[in-house]
């Protein structure tokens, strides 16, 4: 160091009484004085006052000090001034030191004077030594982009744009919601003057609509921030409205269209609104928005990716001929899957998970039974494309998968054959499926609806191979030929005379042919034709029939309802039992033996292996057994040329269904080996005609075909939703099952598949039905719009993201969600509004009548220490009164109560409002009521409560409650706060830098704070809060320079060896470059000092944080003085 | 005046951010706690370099307190999570440098967190009392 002496100056703050009532000044000062290149040390009454820093100004020149330190208040607060005063005085402002006296020592030792004074010197010693290895440094300016970006829409944020782009800075106004305006634009009138909130709030928000300067950015949020002071980097991430808002004219024949409804969060939950939506009239920008959350799980789940939502809805509009055309979009069969499907779509419902899912199979039987009996299925032939009918498409096998296939293509207007070479068409749906569980009317229809649309199916028609069907000029071929073989056991006497294979023996059933059973039947296997075979062999005359499984009931992969049903009509199940000999006497099966079983660890399916358990065999005597273990493909069913895989399957590419002929898909049971379902095989059939489509035009079978449904995030379940379960459905008496065919479950009536119906929760919303699409004359919808995500350049930012209203539906308190009557005070600001739901009548809820009694409870929420919510609301109590007003104007007659712990009234004009409340006759009761019941006839509540002015027990009967509840923080406050790192305080607002004198800046330089982001506030100062914020980056902005503190990393390359390990650590990658190349970018380096603390060389030191200013410091803490104090 | 006890001395790192802004509410709150930490303020408890809390007992600490944002709050996005690994390497080195573990500990307190930050200072001051002096210098006869 070239500096000549090291001159330190200390001064000692008394901070009046604040630091001097407790810590000996004076003392501190002759200590100070006496510490090793101390020249000059003093105390003073209030060391930031303009005497004060003359005094440090005039010590400095006269002392010739070259380094200062101030023992005041909190660095955090007084740093800059102390920096800029020592700077006045000619010397580096950073060559200076700030101890705090006051929060870390006065105030907090309160009670040992003694000990605070050690500390206090303590604290000295240690600065004085940091001082003096500070060096001087030089702020570096870097360039502001005079441009804001304004985050949040409300009043507050909209003031603080319109006040930034007025001075001329571009603004970014980023709003969540697809309007601005935010809650103030829900309100009905605002107090004092009791004016109407929106018509003084709707030409503002149509002004910065228009303002050249103002990007109006709604439905988007904020991504991701980066950068610095003057350079920010923001992503926004702008939602897709799906609607081309360049088209939009808001005229809302989408939301006339649009089927869904769902709770209006606008309207406080009083009312619904459709998935396109525009939130309320005066909306800026007028537009719509298309509100879809990503596809629901059932959706998802469901292998045809039926559209399951809008099948629903539309049901539950009664618009039941639509719903049917949403069900067909995605396949022929709403009556046949109605009736055999295993429906997964309904083990991943989402009001499963609340208490029971949605009964979707049920429902879409619904829609195809009514559609029957109400006449004939009405389906117009298909136009064959001339282009496309070119190429003819054969498909081998009648089966769903074929069908299913068949189905899709002739749709996309091409020609199609459909070779079956059964009597007729349906494959397992005829042939292994039982007439009770799908009559074949309802079968015939359907391939009907095939049929009427232009596909010609060949019955009695057997392909024996491609050649053959080239030859005939088919120019892609689908195989879905099934697997109708079933699996044999391989256990002795399984050739007896009386045993049967399940698939062999429903299909002899179905075609019509006898079948002798006996008395006395045991069926083997778990799965549905296991159970098909039992109820079979019942209605067939058989007495006893036992179905043995060898896991347990769980394991079970036949449809629960159907084992339930079985077990109705008597049949017997044997759990945990393996047969391993079929007994014959003559050739002709007399018994079983089987063996007992138990489960051991899950197998790769999950289900948990079933293990014999030794000398456990039992004989069972049987007449008839029937194995269904299964189904495998059989070898005429392959095709010749096809390639088997190893099972004998047909070997598929598993994404796009090609055999290893080019042009020759195949799909279903024949590709599974008998493993899957209906539901499977007739998506399969789907996806094979997606490919032939994709081949037959020269398309690439691959790309882009994976189309990604984006599954939904957040399902709301709030507690409003009633617990409920899917009806049950009416079944064939139970003697007329087992005596004959006839269809065992009887659909759904149409009350009550619309109630069964109005249970689905529209988890997405929107349900892609696309009856927007249609209703628009503009062509503005466009559901296939994607997310967008800006980057933005700016200089400064301003966050006015607002509050949310305590929903109190959670506790429930004073009844609030369970009696219909008690209302927040949101609610019923939504309920005098004009434009809400009641068009302006306080009517309540239960009987739409105008109260004669109004009672209003204040500090729901608010005040309260139970919920860690121990603050005012701020606004609650001249709103209740504003409210009271309103009430008593329209309805002078209508008595009105408002019980409160205190009614405050702060600043001017608000005690006029309770004055004039009081003389309208306004009640105010002192005292929070304890409770409140509801009247179960009339719906009117009795509120309890203490009067705490009289004593009195109050009893009193009310119409209306109306609780006024508390504000609380946003949702995403933390996350946002996290993203710009800017901090929240105890109850989870952002927290300001000072409380008093820097209320809009946070601690993150650019980055200021508007509005009920901080905490509760009225309107006028979420105002003055969004223009003070603008004023302060305006004074950021202007300059066009910022001065960053010098506080950065610097490498010394010479010792660095390129571990990398500063480069990998930097959070802001400011660290770039190898070798001697290896540097430090300052505007971007934070000054963390993560790098220094890693750096196994020492190469990294932190400017004014350097290792050699801090360890004499630390030295200087652990060894003042002895550690016994006398 | 004639006391004698023994009164630990704690080097006690904070961030600029967090922790330093829950000490200061500690006393704008009048918080009490007692006065045996002398706050060490840096930027980030990122920057708290091993060798500085190894300083810090050489040079007579009955106790160091390193504290910074809670993780995911840190200001400086990651930086508390090094100090935590850091920590953690500290803490098994501990014994070698033979003391006692509790005599280093983490404290993660919110520019909110007053109450926590006070609590924490107590808690630690009576667990080093119980300790006795430092075993690493002169006279120390604790663990």
């Amino acid at each position: 160091m070239s500096e000549p002496e090291l001159r330190v100056g200390v001064f000692i703050c008394h901070c009046g009484l604040n630091i001097a009532g407790t810590v000996d000044c004076e003392r501190v000062a002759k200590y100070a004085l006496n510490l090793p290149d101390v020249a000059y040390a003093v105390d003073l009454l209030f060391a930031c006052s303009d005497d004060g820093q003359e005094n440090i100004k005039q010590a400095i020149r006269e002392y010739s000090l070259n380094r200062v330190v101030v023992a005041s208040c909190t660095p955090r607060t007084h740093e800059p001034v102390f920096r800029a005063c020592v700077e006045e005085a000619g010397l580096n402002r950073y060559l200076y030191d700030q101890v705090n006296l006051r929060e870390h020592v006065s105030w907090v030792h309160m009670d040992d004077h003694d000990l605070a004074t050690m500390k206090a010197e303590e604290l000295i010693a240690m600065a004085v030594e940091r001082v003096k290895y500070l060096e001087p440094l030089e702020r570096k300016a870097v360039d502001v982009i005079q441009s804001a970006a304004v985050i949040g829409g409300g009043v507050a944020g909209i003031s603080a744009a319109l006040d930034l782009a007025n001075a001329g800075f571009e603004t970014h106004l980023i709003e969540s919601r697809p309007t601005i305006g935010g809650q103030m634009a829900l309100l009905d009138k605002v107090f004092p003057q009791n004016d109407c909130a929106i018509c003084i709030l709707g030409p503002i928000m149509s002004k910065v609509g228009q303002h050249p300067k103002i990007n109006l950015m709604t439905y988007s949020e904020l991504d991701s921030v980066d950068g610095y002071v003057g350079n920010f980097r923001l992503k926004v991430r702008k939602k897709s409205p799906y609607i081309n808002y360049d088209k939009c004219n808001g005229c809302g024949d989408c939301e006339k269209a649009c089927p869904v409804s769902v709770k209006n969060d606008y309207e406080f939950g009083l009312a619904t609104r459709r998935a396109a939506y525009r939130p309320f009239p005066q909306a800026v920008p007028n537009k719509y928005t298309i509100d879809k959350r990503g596809t629901s799980a059932c959706k998802i789940a469901c292998p045809a990716h039926v559209n399951v939502q809008a099948f629903i809805i539309l049901l539950k509009e009664e618009r039941f001929d639509e719903a049917l055309e949403i069900y067909r979009k995605s396949s022929p069969f709403a009556g046949t899957l109605g009736r055999v499907c295993t429906n997964p779509c309904q083990l991943e419902c989402e009001r499963g998970k609340y208490d029971e899912s949605v009964s979707i199979r049920n429902l879409h039987r619904f829609l195809a039974d009514y559609e029957r009996e109400a006449g004939e299925i009405k389906i117009d032939p298909i136009v064959p494309n001339k282009k496309k009918a070119k190429k003819p498409i054969a498909i081998v096998g009648a089966g769903p998968a074929g069908l299913a296939c068949a189905y899709d293509l002739v749709r996309e207007g091409y020609s199609v054959t459909v070779f079956e070479a059964r009597k007729k068409a349906g494959g397992l749906l005829r042939y292994g499926i039982p007439e009770y569980r799908l009559p074949r009317d309802i079968l015939d229809d359907e391939i009907g609806i095939i049929k009427k649309l232009g596909v010609t199916i060949k019955t009695g028609s057997k392909i024996e191979s491609i050649e053959e069907l080239r030859s005939q000029g088919f120019k892609a071929i689908f195989v879905g030929t099934g697997a109708p073989g079933s699996r044999k056991m391989n256990i002795k006497g399984e050739n007896a005379k009386g045993v049967h294979h399940a698939l062999a023996f429903l299909d002899k059933v179905n075609s019509g042919k006898t079948v002798e059973i006996g008395r006395n039947v045991a069926v083997i296997g778990g799965g549905n034709a296991a159970i098909d075979a039992a109820r079979t062999a019942r209605r067939l005359g058989a007495k006893k029939v036992t179905i043995v499984y060898r896991r347990s009931r769980e394991e079970m992969p036949a449809i629960s309802s159907e084992i339930d049903a079985a077990e109705e009509e008597g049949v017997k199940i044997a759990l945990l039992a393996n047969p391993v000999e079929v007994i014959e006497k003559n050739k002709q099966v007399s018994g079983m033996k089987c063996v007992r079983m138990k489960l051991g660890k899950p197998d790769d399916t999950g289900r948990r292996r079933p293990i014999p358990i030794p000398d456990s065999e039992f004989k069972m005597s049987v007449d008839n057994v029937i194995i269904a273990i299964g189904q495998e493909v059989t070898a005429d069913a392959l095709l010749t040329q096809l390639e088997p895989t190893m099972w004998g399957s047909l070997e598929v590419n598993p994404v796009t269904l090609q055999t290893n002929m080019k042009g020759v898909f195949g799909g279903g049971a024949v590709v599974l080996g008998g493993g899957g379902t209906v539901v499977e095989a007739v998506a399969a059939g789907k996806e094979a005609a997606k490919s032939i489509d994709r081949y037959l035009k020269d398309e690439d079978l691959l790309e882009g075909r994976e189309e990604y449904l984006k599954p939904i995030e957040n399902i709301e379940i709030d507690g409003s939703i009633k617990m409920s379960y899917a009806p049950v459905m009416r079944t064939l008496s139970k003697s007329k099952r087992t005596t004959s065919f006839g269809e065992v479950e009887l659909g759904f009536k149409e009350a009550v598949a619309l109630a069964e119906a109005e249970r689905c929760l529209s988890c997405g919303v929107c349900c892609e039905c696309e009856k927007c699409v249609e209703a628009c004359k503009l062509e503005a919808v466009d559901h296939s719009l994607q997310d967008e995500i800006v980057e933005l350049n700016i200089g400064t930012i301003i966050v006015a993201t607002g509050f949310k209203v305590h929903d109190p539906i959670e506790t429930r308190e004073f009844g609030y969600g369970t009696f219909e009557n008690v209302i927040t005070n949101a609610q019923l600001e939504r309920l005098t509004n004009a434009a809400g739901p009641t068009q302006g009548k306080p009517y309540r809820p239960s009987d739409h009548t105008v109260p004669k009694r109004v009672a209003f409870v204040q500090c729901v929420g608010s005040r309260d220490r139970r919920f860690n919510q121990d603050y005012c609301c701020y606004i609650g109590c001249e709103n209740s009164l504003k409210q009271a007003i309103q009430i008593k104007e329209k309805y002078p007659k209508t008595e009105v109560t408002v019980y409160a712990m205190d009614i405050r009234t702060h600043g001017l004009g608000y005690e006029g409002l309770y004055r004039r409340a009081r003389e309208k006759g306004v009640v105010v009761v002192k005292g929070r009521p304890s409770e409140i019941e509801e009247d179960p006839e009339t719906k009117s509540l009795v509120v309890l409560a203490e009067d705490l002015y009289t004593g009195a027990r109050l009893e009193t009967t009310t119409d209306l409650v109306v609780l006024a509840t508390a504000l609380l923080p946003n949702d995403n406050t933390a996350e946002l706060a996290r993203k710009l790192k800017v901090s929240t305080g105890e109850y989870g607002f952002l927290m300001e830098a000072h409380p008093k004198l820097r209320p809009v800046d946070s601690f993150q330089d650019g980055v200021f704070l508007a509005g009920a982001v901080l905490g509760p506030m009225d309107i006028p100062k979420a105002v003055a809060y969004g223009k003070g914020a603008a004023a302060g980056a305006q004074a950021l902005m202007a300059p066009g320079v910022f001065y960053v503190e010098p506080i950065y990393a610097e490498i010394d390359t010479e010792r660095c060896f390129d571990c990398d390990l500063c480069t990998d650590l930097c959070p802001y990658f400011a660290i770039t470059g190898t070798g001697e190349e290896r540097r430090v970018m300052f505007e971007l380096c934070q000054g963390c000092g993560t790098c220094a603390a890693a750096c196994p060389k020492n190469a990294i030191d932190m400017r004014h944080y350097r290792k050699q200013q801090i360890i004499p410091q630390i030295l200087a803490a652990a060894s003042v003085r002895g550690e016994l104090i006398p | 005046m004639t006391r004698k006890r023994f009164e630990p001395k704690i080097v006690a790192f904070t961030c600029n951010w967090c922790s330093y802004g829950g000490a200061d509410l500690a006393g704008i709150s009048r918080i009490q706690h007692p006065p045996n930490a002398k706050v060490i303020r840096l930027m980030c408890s990122g920057r708290v370099d091993p060798v500085m809390v190894i300083e810090a007992f050489k040079g007579g600490a009955d106790g160091v307190m390193v504290t910074g944002c809670h993780p995911g709050d840190c200001h400086y996005a990651t930086g508390n999570y090094r100090t935590q690994v850091r920590f953690d390497a500290l803490q098994m080195a501990m014994k070698t440098m033979g003391l006692h573990p509790d005599r280093l500990k983490l404290l993660w307190a919110s520019a909110s967190e007053g109450q926590q930050w006070a609590e924490g200072i107590t808690e630690m001051t009576e667990s080093i009392r119980l300790l006795g002096p430092s075993p690493l210098k002169a006279g120390g006869a604790g663990k």
